[in-house]
Order: structure tokens, then C-alpha cells, then sequence
């Protein structure tokens, strides 16, 4: 049932995600044929929307993104998952999730829009953990702006409030107004602890945008912005289709062809839902494909050639699994009404735990205070306890407006042993097997954690907060990174400070796969710079071709 | 430690990724949430509608019983009938048990004149500790929308009416750009009493 035409094009590009779309687009503007193959379908910001009104249970924030058959995902973080199958003595903290679809994961990103520290890149020289990265901040600055341009990025004027990470551009757009429930915290912090709250960058419109409008505060920006506010991966799609890229739903790439040699990548073949059978020539390629999915698809197309999967002679395809693993708590202030839930989901952080020389012994964090509406959480919780008429509105009030949730980000760190293979036991409709991760804490990161909560009882106390409830154990951040990680030798490292594989000189990955360290700030900024990064590198080599 | 309280906000944490293997089976039976084309077809239809013919006895309750029912529990004069013929149709699809539970219940609020929701939640589960579930799926309906784990009504909830002086339900947001720097209301700490024992509660995952 194969394809009789067979799909050609300067660059193969797949995943459609921030990653496969802005190097799409910035290939498409330089007059360079691409083809993008998007595993999931493709489907408009209305119908999640919808899909997210009529939800019962409004914080599963895959909910409104139902997987198709052919291209499935997580649908959500429960262990055991009917997907993402994680094993080991912390599996439950690699239950991550993410979107298989036109446009990627961050349909339900909250839009934060970190830069990784200087440190974040040198972590083995500076503190003598984990790996250094195979370029230094230096090298990817100017592909950070490029990234908050091309997102629409806002955060807070550098001379007034310093994030750590050395700027040569102001940010394309003042910061967020924070919430009172955000003013009052940082007061706080401020008045009673020597830590600091800071405004938090976020891709989301300050001012009309990119022909998208301003943020309007309808805190939802997890699981889906309801008017295309915040940026996400859709807006670059539509930019590269504009510019002429090629975007192929539905196309589950399972295999990477390679020449005689298995020095070039000639073609990579997917099924359509049909599991007709298509192979797409290019002249490079690059996989895009979320940090999971990415090394999934290099172990599957292992072959005679490459017994271990492609790119994968070091051993590292599926290794070095990290994350942000999460501290998160609960609780009910005894302080004034904040009302949580007033503006965007995510707009402060106390950053002061990111950096410091504490990270030779154990990793670094970030806390949000979170800006999530907790009146449907209230509803049920005053139900639950047995209040009714009156009361029960009276609770409502009380238990919305005083609720508080914060919540880390803490550092993980590159261990072989934290792994993903392809599953023996689950495949899908295509006969594609699901990926496995085997995930056990670093002890550098279970220190962070603990260093976290400590801190969390002293924050409750100043709140004069009661009724804290902790999140069990630890969750996942679904940042996940590492699986195709980036070094200076071929021996232990998947891909050079180019994202080129090591094996392969014309196959590049965009992802955070190829992250050496996980840092503490979302990744999805740092994916965007290291793909526009790409981007430029196969510009430079197609031109002079 | 805190995770050994059962007091407010009762496993909170479900809500959160590890809470997850909680309540599996219940989950599963969520995964199909999608009411398409909810509205006025669905508000339309009446109780008798719904009703199978031998369910249309004398003394089975019938929608209108519910609303009676439903504006003594939430001390309220007034609440929407399309709402409650809605929320009603889908609590005894859901559970069919319900038509005869509400119908004892409505028979009970009948027997004397009860001053309050809290007066008759009492003397209700007292009555019978069946009522204390008939209650929660009355106040779930009305205040979260909510029947059976489907969404009858969304923005029309009352958990938005009461709060619609401080926050909007997500995605109906009009209060403009950076409406969220102004200060909220003060809300007093309530002094008011539960009218039902409390009950586990199970945020649904992630």
C-alpha cells in the first residue's frame, strides 16, 4: 500500500511542534523547500475551546485534546498510563504528558518564557554535577531573542528587575501587570523573607501582537488560551505554511532510511492512518518530535545497520531522562482575600533558589505562587463537607478567595539509568510500540525537593495558612529532556552543539532531548532558541550548497 | 502532618498528578465528557419526557418537585426552570434510583415547613442517610453545573453567580487587560454550620 509519488523536499522536518514549525518557517522565508510530517491531526483552537467548556473536570488539562488512534499521547498522569507506560522506584514522577498534534504541546503550555542561567550550561564545570551543554549561553543568546520575537515574549525591563540570563535586547513587550493576589504575595516576600518575587516572562501579549490581541485574563492559559493571546505552536505553523512550508498531518513517521554508508539520512517513511505506507527524500532532516517521542522514533528505526537505533553508536538514544520534578501544597490563607484566578495562570516566581553555590550539593528551584481560579475546586470541596443553601454560598466565597497553591520546579540532573525503551509488551494500531521510561530520583534532586518544602512551611506560616495539604511524593513537570543528550564526544552524547547526531551528518534534532541540563525555567524557550539555531545552521549550509 | 488531616480542603492533592491512581474506574467513566449540541434541545426535555410510561405513577417526582426541592436547598426564590428540568433529566438518566429518592425527598419538605437549606439537609439525612447523596447531586447540579459527571450548564453555574463580583469563568473573561491588578472584594471567615455530615472528597486527576 505503499505510496507511488514519493514526497521530496530540501528539509525534512518532523513534528510541527515550536520546534518543527519555527524552523520550518525561518527555512520557508529563506526560499528552502520543506516538508513537515505531523504525526496527529489537525485541529482549530474553537474546538478546544468547546472541548474544554463542556469538561467535567476542568484541571485535566488533556482533556480537551483527545488522541487519534494512530498518534497517541498521554491522556494524563496516571500511573499506570495507557501510553507512557514509566517504571521504577519513581515512576509516578515521569508520568508526564504532552500532545501529539498539529501545533504540539504548547496548545497547553502556560506560556512561560524562560532563558536558561549562563550556569544552567556549565553545570559540570562550574559545580561539578551533572554535564556541561556543548555550547555556552553565549552562543545561543542571540537565538533567545530571536525566540521572543518570534513568540511575543514579555517580561520585566532588566535594569529594574535582573533574571539572571545577560540580555543585549530589551524584551519585545513590557512586562505583565501582575494580579493583586500576585502584588500581595510579592509585598510579602518582599516586607518578611530575603527572597524576591519576579515578574515571570511569558509569551502572551502585552499589546496586540503578531496579529493576535492582548491578554485579556481569562486564566486559562492551561489547558487552552481561548483567543490565541499567548503564543503557541499553531501561530508558527500558519507563518510557515504562509511562507510555502508543506505541513502533513496525520503522517506517523517509523523509520529513518539511511545510505550504504549509514553516514547520510536518505529518506524517513510514515504511515498514514491506513497504515498506507509514504517516503519522504530530503536533503537534511530533523527530528522535532518532543523530547519522548524523538528518541522513540530513533529506537524504532533500529536496523542491521544500526542495531541500537539510529544516531545511537554512543548507547545514550533514551537516556539521561529529566525532568522539573515538582514540590506542590496547598492551602487556605488566614490573610485578606486574594482571589486567585484574577489574570494569566502563571505570572510570578521567587527566583532565588535557580542559582547559587549550593548546586555542587543539590539542584536548583523555582516557585510559583499560582494564579488559578479555585472556584470550581471551592464548589465541590464545601459540597463535600456538607454545606448547603447559604452556608454553602458563604463557604464558596471564602474557600475561592482564600486558597493558595505554590508549587516548584526542581532541578533534575543526566543519569544513564534513567531511561525510555520501546515497550515489549503495549504497541499501537500501527504496530508502533509505546514508549517505556524507567525513572528513579537523583538524589540531587530529591535534596532540592526537601530544601523546597522547607521552604513551603515557612511561606504557609507567614500566610497564616491552615489546612496545607502536600501533594504526595513527586509529580511531573512534563518538562521532560535528555533523551537524545547534547556533548562533545560522540561516546557518551547523541548530538554536537549543533543538534547535528554525532552519526549522522545530515539529521538534526530540535527538541529538548537534546538538553544536557534541565536548569529550573520552563523549556520551551530554550527549545525555540536551540531550533531557530537549527534553522540558521541548515540556512548557511543550503545556501552555500 | 498535614496529610493526615481531613480537614478542609480534604485531599486537595487528588487534583494533583500522584492522585491520579486514585478513583481509576470513575476516571475511565469520564473520559467521554463531551455533551455536543448541549442546550436548548437538551433543556427541553421535561421530565415526563424522559420517563419511562410505567414511571409515570402518581408520587414519582417529577421535575418540578426537583425545582421545589432545589430552591429550599439552595435558600434561593428564584432559579431557572430550564436549568432544573435539565440537571433533573440527567440526575435520573444518570441514577434512575433518583426519581423515587427526590419524590420521598420533596414528600418530606412537604411534612412541615423547614426555615432554611440546613434545616431540611438535617432533617433529611436524619430521615434517611440516602438523602445526603440526593442533596450532594442537587447542589453539585446547581452550583457546578454538573449532573453525573456530565456539564449541563457551564457559565450559568451559581458557584459563578456568587462569585461574579471578583472572578470570571475561564475562557468568559470580561473584564478587559490587566483587570486582575484591581483589589478584589474582602470576603468575611463564615461562621454558618454544614447541614450534611461530610464525605470524602476525591478531586479527579490530572
Amino acid at each position: 500500500m505503499s505510496s507511488e509519488q514519493t514526497l521530496s523536499a530540501d528539509v525534512v522536518i518532523v513534528g510541527s511542534g515550536v520546534a518543527g514549525s519555527s524552523i520550518a518557517n525561518e527555512l520557508a522565508r529563506a526560499g528552502i523547500s520543506v516538508i513537515v510530517l505531523e504525526a496527529g491531526p489537525r485541529v482549530d483552537r474553537q474546538h478546544f475551546v468547546e472541548n474544554f467548556r463542556n469538561l467535567e473536570n476542568k484541571p485535566s488539562y488533556q482533556g480537551p485534546f483527545p488522541a487519534v488512534p494512530w498518534a497517541r499521547h498521554p491522556p494524563n498522569q496516571m500511573t499506570p498510563n495507557e501510553y507512557l507506560h514509566t517504571t521504577g522506584p519513581d515512576a509516578e514522577a515521569y508520568q508526564q504528558v504532552y500532545l501529539r498534534m498539529m501545533g504540539g504541546t504548547t496548545w497547553h503550555w502556560a506560556g512561560c518564557a524562560w532563558r536558561y542561567l549562563p550556569s544552567d550550561f556549565e553545570l559540570r564545570s562550574r559545580y561539578g554535577q551533572g554535564r556541561d551543554w556543548a555550547l555556552k549561553y553565549d552562543d545561543l543568546e542571540p537565538f533567545y531573542y530571536q525566540a521572543e520575537v518570534m513568540m511575543g515574549v514579555c517580561g520585566p525591563d532588566p535594569a529594574k528587575e535582573d533574571l539572571g540570563s545577560p540580555r543585549k535586547q530589551p524584551y519585545p513587550m513590557d512586562a505583565l501587570p501582575i494580579s493583586y493576589a500576585a502584588q500581595q504575595f510579592r509585598k510579602l516576600i518582599s516586607e518578611k523573607t530575603p527572597l524576591r518575587v519576579v515578574h515571570e516572562p511569558q509569551a502572551r501579549n502585552t499589546r496586540p501582537y503578531d496579529n493576535r490581541p492582548t491578554c485579556e485574563g481569562h486564566n486559562n492559559c492551561m489547558p487552552i488560551c481561548p483567543i490565541g493571546a499567548m503564543y503557541n505552536g499553531s501561530y508558527s505553523v500558519y507563518h510557515a505554511e504562509a511562507a510555502g512550508a508543506q505541513f502533513v498531518p496525520n503522517a506517523v513517521v517509523y523509520k529513518i532510511e539511511r545510505d550504504d554508508a549509514n553516514k547520510r539520512v536518505t529518506a524517513v517513511h510514515y504511515f498514514d492512518p491506513d497504515k498506507g505506507s509514504h517516503r519522504v527524500t530530503g536533503k537534511y532532516f530533523v527530528i522535532a518530535a518532543h523530547c519522548i517521542e524523538t528518541a522513540k522514533l530513533l529506537l524504532v528505526s533500529a536496523d542491521d545497520k544500526s542495531p541500537d537505533g539510529v544516531a545511537n553508536s554512543s548507547g545514550h538514544v533514551g537516556r539521561n531522562m529529566m525532568d522539573h520534578t515538582g514540590v506542590q501544597v496547598t492551602f487556605i490563607s488566614g490573610d485578606e482575600a486574594l482571589w486567585p484566578g484574577r489574570g494569566p495562570l502563571e505570572t510570578n516566581v521567587i527566583d532565588n533558589f535557580r542559582d547559587g553555590d549550593w548546586r555542587s550539593e543539590r539542584g536548583a528551584y523555582l516557585v510559583h505562587m499560582v494564579d488559578d481560579n479555585q472556584v470550581d475546586l471551592a464548589t465541590s470541596l464545601a459540597i463535600s463537607k456538607g454545606y448547603v443553601g447559604k452556608e454553602l454560598e458563604e463557604q464558596i466565597r471564602y474557600l475561592a478567595s482564600h486558597t493558595v497553591r505554590l508549587f516548584s520546579h526542581n532541578e533534575g540532573l543526566a543519569d544513564p539509568e534513567n531511561r525510555l525503551t520501546l515497550s515489549k509488551t503495549y504497541k499501537d494500531i500501527l504496530g508502533i510500540p509505546h514508549p517505556e521510561v524507567y525513572y528513579k530520583l537523583p538524589e540531587y534532586t530529591v535534596k532540592s525537593c526537601d530544601h523546597t518544602r522547607g521552604l513551603f512551611k515557612d511561606l504557609i506560616g507567614l500566610m497564616h495558612g491552615r489546612d496545607e495539604q502536600w501533594t504526595p511524593g513527586y509529580f511531573p513537570q512534563d518538562h521532560p529532556a535528555g533523551s537524545t543528550i547534547m556533548g562533545v564526544d560522540p561516546k557518551d552524547s547523541v548530538v554536537d552543539g549543533e543538534c547535528r547526531t554525532h552519526d549522522h551528518e545530515n539529521l538534526f534534532i530540535a527538541s529538548s532531548s537534546v538538553f544536557s541540563s534541565v536548569g529550573t525555567g520552563n523549556i520551551t524557550l530554550t527549545v525555540a532558541a536551540l531550533a531557530l539555531r537549527v534553522a540558521d545552521t541548515l540556512k548557511k549550509e543550503l545556501t552555500h550548497a | 502532618m498535614a496529610a493526615e488531616r481531613y480537614s478542609f480542603p480534604v485531599d486537595v492533592h487528588h487534583s494533583s498528578p500522584n492522585g491520579m491512581r486514585m478513583n481509576r474506574m470513575l476516571r475511565m467513566s469520564r473520559r467521554d465528557v463531551l455533551l455536543a449540541g448541549m442546550g436548548a434541545a437538551v433543556v427541553s426535555v421535561t421530565a415526563h419526557a424522559a420517563e419511562p410510561p410505567e414511571a409515570s405513577a402518581p408520587g414519582v417526582a417529577d421535575a418540578a418537585q426537583f425545582l421545589t426541592l432545589s430552591l429550599r436547598l439552595t435558600d434561593r426564590e428564584t432559579l431557572s426552570p430550564a436549568i432544573g428540568n435539565a440537571l433533573y433529566a440527567r440526575i435520573v438518566q444518570a441514577v434512575p434510583e433518583r426519581k423515587e429518592q427526590i419524590s420521598r425527598l420533596h414528600a418530606l419538605l412537604q411534612q412541615k415547613h423547614f426555615e432554611s437549606a440546613q434545616a431540611l439537609a438535617k432533617a433529611a439525612e436524619q430521615a434517611d442517610p440516602v438523602f445526603k447523596n440526593v442533596i450532594h447531586d442537587i447542589m453539585t447540579g446547581w452550583y457546578r453545573g454538573v449532573a453525573a459527571q456530565k456539564v449541563v450548564v457551564y457559565r450559568s453555574a451559581l458557584m459563578f453567580d456568587i462569585t461574579k463580583d471578583a472572578v470570571y469563568p475561564k475562557t468568559y473573561a470580561t473584564g478587559g487587560p490587566f483587570y486582575w491588578t484591581s483589589k478584589p472584594p474582602e470576603v468575611p471567615l463564615p461562621t454558618g454550620e454544614p447541614g450534611l455530615s461530610p464525605s470524602k472528597f476525591v478531586v479527579e486527576p490530572t
